[in-house]
């Protein structure tokens, strides 16, 4: 009985493949990576070693630190406004008894949508002469607001489609958590006459904290990775209003092929996002022990 | 009266969000069967003054969409078909077959993929596909695609398999199955609901996946929805009704499979979240 799933042979058989094909596409592209990093490598001359001059170069880059600042608005955007509407709506939703599904069911929908074909519903939503923002805004008076060629209002235009497309995600994921507290407590707290919203400040919130604390990290790990929606939306313009780290390292490697470049750029995303994992491991991730009841 | 009060109010303010949600969509369908931007722009939520059908032939066979639709349909069947096997495969001799030591260090491997995130190895990953001669064919999504589920895929198949009893495999194996016709007859059968899960997840990713579309496809008749859309934007920039068309056509697959399947959506698409 054990010759079968002792034989070497069909252990290889089995794994083989798939560790192959993740190794060659996965890892073998993390090596390179580090590899083209260091060299002026631009797809047309020959490429040279050149130590750290591309990352010398990207320290003082400032339109990448322009890209690097808008990430950071995008995380704040998320952490800061997101998240608390997010526990908000989902402890409404959980207190409500009719058509809580329907609820659940329909704030879900834009997260499974392509961020490409919401880039271009909102890019309509937000057009000039025909979309209804404006048009909306025009009954109170607003003027004609050019929300995607303004460098003013081309960020905050993007915040909220991407905000739009996820917060009915992390919604659910929240709902979930909450409706699996053991029910006692919030019944034990309404005899004692705490009204709706205590109830929510004083118990509910605390007993969720490790699921918030699992939604900062979603959102910090979703801003650093947002680029669909603006290479959509507004290509990173107007003069790099919305661009973010990943645009702005695709438009180098691709469109100037600044591999080498390109590839240092990614390098330093990565970092960031280290650095950003350990600044949450020290903050928002000691939320993350279990709360008893 | 206050407890009717406040019953209503959580109400009130859910349906704001839940109208901020579908606004959209009514603005979409009902634009895409109005004649011009004149009348959209007019009456946003009027019914069309002439309904104009005409956008959904112009847009499925002018417009190429119905290329870019069986484009998508098939890479996202074909990769995340692929990814599932391969997973499962990889996941029964990683859990059940008697390696452990091997197995340990392979599946710390593969969740470690899961820490980096997919748009740094972009460039690397556009040069490799350069250099394999794929650039510009399907092969060189359906690749990355199928390795980029692998490590989710393992981890949540993993987790399942490991679930499963031992006696139903010894009791197996002394019928004289071999550990192919194990993971064929029994243990695939018994997975399916993971299976079902992932095959989602990878799915919904393959099909809005945009950014390795955008860059290494160029060749118009072989473009996915996600980008063949944003062409046909940029292609019929003033052609508001058209493009609505466009985006009801992407959008209404995924609706359906949605309104069949949203339990195993919410489910698969949050584990999948939770356990990364």
């Amino acid at each position: 009985m054990r010759s079968s799933l002792r034989n070497p042979y069909i252990y290889i058989l089995f794994v083989v493949p798939t560790l192959g094909l993740y190794a060659l596409f996965f890892f073998y592209p993390m090596l390179t990576s580090v590899g083209y990093g260091f060299t002026d490598w631009n797809g047309l001359e020959e490429t040279n070693f050149i130590g750290f001059a591309n990352f010398q170069q990207a320290f003082a880059d400032s339109d990448f630190w322009n890209a690097v600042r808008n990430n950071m608005v995008f995380i704040l955007f998320s952490v800061g406004v997101q998240v608390p509407l997010i526990v908000f709506f989902a402890i409404l939703i959980s207190q409500v008894r009719r058509f809580q599904s329907f609820y659940k069911t329909t704030v879900f929908v834009p997260s499974i949508l392509s961020t490409a074909v919401i880039g271009i519903l909102w890019g309509f939503m937000y057009d000039p002469e025909v979309g209804i923002i404006n048009q909306f805004l025009g009954l109170f008076g607003v003027e004609t607001i050019y929300w995607l060629a303004d460098s003013n209002w081309a960020l905050p235009a993007v915040l909220v489609t991407n905000a739009w497309q996820w917060m009915g995600f992390y919604i659910v994921l929240v709902l979930a958590a909450i409706l699996s507290l053991p029910k006692e407590i919030n019944e034990a707290a309404s005899i004692d006459g705490a009204g709706g919203f205590r109830r929510a400040w004083y118990i509910t919130v605390p007993l969720i904290k490790p699921i918030i604390s699992v939604i900062v990290m979603l959102s910090i790990a979703g801003a650093m990775r947002v680029v669909d929606i603006v290479l959509v939306m507004t290509k990173g313009g107007p003069v790099g209003a919305t661009d973010v780290m990943a645009s702005y390292m695709v438009n180098r490697a691709i469109r100037y092929g600044d591999y080498g470049y390109g590839t240092a750029l990614s390098i330093m995303i990565f970092a960031i996002a280290l650095i950003l994992t350990a600044l949450y491991q020290l903050t928002f991730g000691k939320m993350r022990e279990r709360v008893e009841f | 009266m206050s407890t009717i009060f406040n019953r209503t109010i959580p109400h009130l303010i859910l349906l704001v969000y839940v109208a901020a949600v579908l606004v959209p969509f009514a603005f979409v369908i009902l634009s895409s069967m109005k004649e011009s931007n004149i009348d959209i722009a007019e009456r946003p939520f009027g019914l069309p003054e002439t309904w104009v059908l005409d956008n959904y032939v112009t847009a499925w066979v002018k417009a190429k969409i119905n290329v870019y639709f069986f484009n998508s349909v098939y890479l996202s069947v074909t990769s995340s078909m692929a990814g599932v096997l391969l997973a499962a495969a990889c996941a029964f001799a990683l859990t059940r077959m008697k390696f452990k030591r091997v197995s340990n260090w392979l599946y710390q491997i593969v969740l470690l993929g899961m820490l980096i995130p997919g748009n740094v190895l972009f460039i690397a990953q556009y040069i490799l596909v350069k250099d394999l001669g794929i650039l510009n064919t399907h092969w060189s999504l359906f690749f990355p695609y199928t390795a980029g589920a692998v490590p989710l895929s393992v981890l949540l198949i993993a987790a399942f398999m490991r679930t499963i009893p031992n006696e139903l495999e010894e009791a197996a194996i002394m019928d004289g199955l071999s550990a192919i016709g194990l993971f064929a007859r029994i243990i695939i059968p018994i997975t399916m609901p993971a299976l079902v899960t992932v095959f989602i997840v990878n799915f919904l990713g393959a099909w809005n996946e945009y950014l390795l579309a955008n860059f290494f496809i160029s060749k118009d008749a072989l473009r996915t929805l996600p980008t063949g859309m944003v062409g046909f934007r940029d292609a019929f920039q003033t052609n508001y009704a058209l493009i609505c068309t466009g985006i009801v056509y992407s959008v209404l697959p995924v609706i359906v499979l949605y309104a069949f399947l949203q339990k195993q959506i919410i489910e698969g698409v949050t584990a999948g979240s939770l356990k990364g």
